[in-house]
């Protein structure tokens, strides 16, 4: 068993046991493995936590499918030092989003109760204040319970170092008439593994997922996002806009189960992948699952470079081709900037710059780049 | 007599594998406005990205003078940073991009219009306001599922920032309501007040040219300029029609070998 062997052979040369996460964030349909598309494997730290009071979640969250599976939720369960719990009464409006910061090596397992016509946001900002040539790895493990009629935003800020490796695992239930929305900005790091699952088990359910995602140099990004459909006349809007340069490798998959009874249910599914490197390597597995007849099901995808006809735009306003692609890169992090909804996640954002100035980042901007956002610091 | 600022001599240009422009002519002043019309297909919008420098266009023959400086061969983002501005027809889509950091970085681009973060928003919450554009839209992807009204709303918001020294409207009026377009009108009029910037009108429609105070109207017909005039020339057309001066080109046309690579008359576009 590897991780059996892992422990086995670190504690043997007495460096921090590790443990190999074989076949992970595994789409729910395959392809050909020859492809190199179906899974990821990762080694992760695996300390022991003999002797350690932990904290679980409530049962209930064991029955949420979460992104990336069971071999990482049981990971995450056996490295991270305690459960977060949080339940947000019914009818209650929550104000204040439930933040979920996460460091250099730390891991970190929370679960969300949104009771019946609540509304939360969530936050996971993972990699804020990280220094130049930390290694480590780092995991966040959300499992979100939402319920009739409840809200759920969930916003996902990724920026770790290049020698880091992060862990992103969610799982979302949600009944009927519930709404989640879903802002994801992964923003680089060496390894980066993300997984998202949303069960829309009530009528009328409804997730819209926006992912944005930068990668470059050799950093390596790996997403598996499933939907599953089970509620009539459930929605799921799913779009994914990224650049990718240099070497970097990029893996997506994403999955719209439709399933036995959903009648009603319609599913979209759109990326746009800008390639501004020619040793990128890019790929993509668009699924959609159908068991049932009255739904509708729809994906596509877009990958290149930069058109003619927008460099030509582009260049009609003086910005040259290097200009527009840098344009392209600094809007997807000026955009994660707009959108941070609290301070944790304008952090990762602003750490995740390095040296790519934006231009609008002054000395007097730092709250913010859009007169939308209406900063009472500002005023 | 104002100070010449654009000045196209004997141009000749078109696509790859087709010719278009066939030995223009036309000199604008500074702060001038010119209108310039024809029958659909003249080679009216082609001599404006010409001008813009438009990398799907080759000129052929002749030159384009803008501000003393020969700019035939310079790149579109050199002309647009020298000033020349063109606002299109149909404005491309970019998505990925939202409409803040595109104009931010077209604004960064040009040291007189560099500011801070907190000026920038003021200026930009103020035109928009001043072109009834909801400031919501600064939020999204440019031109992305934005209307053609819209569109036209943001090519002007563009115009208005950047203060271009001459700025070619290519059919600005197209697809715009009554309102939409007494708006755009409003902008452009703002743009000769404010910044003083010489005009390029490409119009089929004279109702975006009731606010404005026309120097001089142009005519093109198949890829050559055919007439030129006092604004009154303007109503002259409105009322009866290009007829006449595509008469008057068809006999011209034996004239077109003087055109460096060219054969034959052009269609235009």
């Amino acid at each position: 068993m590897a991780e059996k062997n892992g422990a086995l052979a670190a504690d043997a040369a007495g460096a921090a046991p590790e443990l190999t996460l074989e076949r992970v964030n595994v789409a729910p349909a395959q392809t050909w493995n020859r492809l190199r598309t179906n899974d990821i494997t990762l080694t992760v730290p695996a300390h022991s936590r003999a002797g350690d009071v932990y904290f679980s979640l409530p049962r209930l969250f064991e029955g949420v499918e979460c992104g990336m599976g069971r071999k990482v939720t049981d990971w995450v369960e056996s490295q991270a030092a305690d459960a977060r719990y949080v339940e947000v009464p019914r009818g209650e409006r929550r104000e204040e989003p439930i933040v979920v910061a996460v460091g250099t090596g730390d891991v970190a397992d929370t679960g969300v109760m949104v009771r019946s016509g609540a509304e939360a946001t969530i936050v996971v900002a993972a990699g804020a204040g990280e220094k130049d040539g930390e290694t480590g790895t780092s995991a966040s493990l959300v499992r979100i319970i939402a319920e009739a009629g409840a809200r759920v935003h969930l916003h996902e800020y990724v920026g770790v170092g290049a020698g880091q490796q992060h862990l992103e695992s969610v799982g979302i239930s949600a009944a009927r008439d519930a709404r989640v929305d879903v802002h994801q900005y992964l923003l680089g790091g060496g390894t980066v593994a993300l997984g998202f699952a949303c069960d829309l088990a009530g009528e009328r359910a409804r997730v819209d997922l926006g992912c944005r995602y930068h990668a470059c140099g050799t950093e390596v990004l790996d997403i598996n996002e499933v939907v599953r459909q089970r509620g009539r006349n459930t929605r799921s809007e799913l779009a994914y806009n990224g650049v990718l340069e240099d070497a970097a490798r990029k893996g997506l998959r994403t999955t719209i189960d439709l399933v036995h009874g959903a009648k009603g249910a319609q599913g979209n599914e759109a990326e746009t992948v800008l390639v501004l490197g020619d040793d990128v390597v890019n790929k993509t597995l668009p699924t959609i699952l159908c068991d049932e007849d009255d739904v509708a099901g729809n994906h596509g995808a877009t990958i290149g470079s930069v058109s003619p006809e927008q460099l030509a735009f582009l260049a009609s306003r003086g910005l040259s081709r290097e200009d527009a692609e840098e344009l392209f890169v600094r809007a997807l992090y000026e955009d994660a900037l707009m959108h941070a909804p609290c301070p944790e996640a304008r952090a990762v954002v602003n750490d995740s710059i390095g040296d790519r100035p934006l231009l609008n980042h002054g000395p007097d901007d730092s709250k913010g780049v859009c007169p939308q956002l209406n900063h009472p610091e500002e005023a | 007599m104002s100070t010449q600022l654009l000045n196209v001599s004997a141009l000749s240009a078109g696509t790859e594998d087709k010719p278009i422009l066939h030995g223009v002519d036309l000199a604008v002043g500074a702060g001038e406005c010119h209108v310039l019309m024809g029958p659909n297909g003249a080679g009216k919008s082609t001599l404006g990205h010409v001008i813009m420098g438009d990398p799907a266009y080759r000129v052929t023959g002749g030159r384009i003078e803008f501000d003393g400086a020969d700019v035939t061969e310079l790149s579109a983002d050199k002309r647009s940073l020298a000033g020349i501005f063109l606002s299109y027809q149909a404005p491309v889509e970019v998505p990925g991009v939202p409409l803040y950091s595109f104009l931010r970085s077209i604004c960064q681009m040009r040291p007189e219009l560099k500011t801070t973060a907190r000026k920038f928003r003021e200026r930009v919450g103020a035109i928009a306001d001043q072109l009834e554009l909801d400031q919501g839209f600064l939020m999204r992807e440019l031109n992305v599922g934005f209307s053609g009204g819209e569109k036209k709303k943001i090519e002007m918001l563009q115009l208005l920032l950047l203060q271009p020294k001459l700025a070619i409207l290519d059919e600005t009026d197209s697809g715009l309501d009554v309102d939409a377009l007494g708006i755009v009108s409003r902008g452009i009029q703002a743009y000769r007040e404010q910044v003083g910037g010489a005009l390029i009108v490409i119009t089929h429609n004279t109702r975006i040219l009731e606010r404005l105070e026309v120097d001089r109207t142009h005519v093109m017909v198949h890829g050559r300029m055919v007439a030129e005039g006092p604004a009154e020339l303007i109503a002259d057309i409105d009322k009866n029609g290009f007829e006449r001066f595509e008469r008057g080109a068809g006999q011209d046309d034996a004239a077109c070998a003087e055109c460096p690579g060219c054969p034959m008359v052009g269609d235009a576009e």
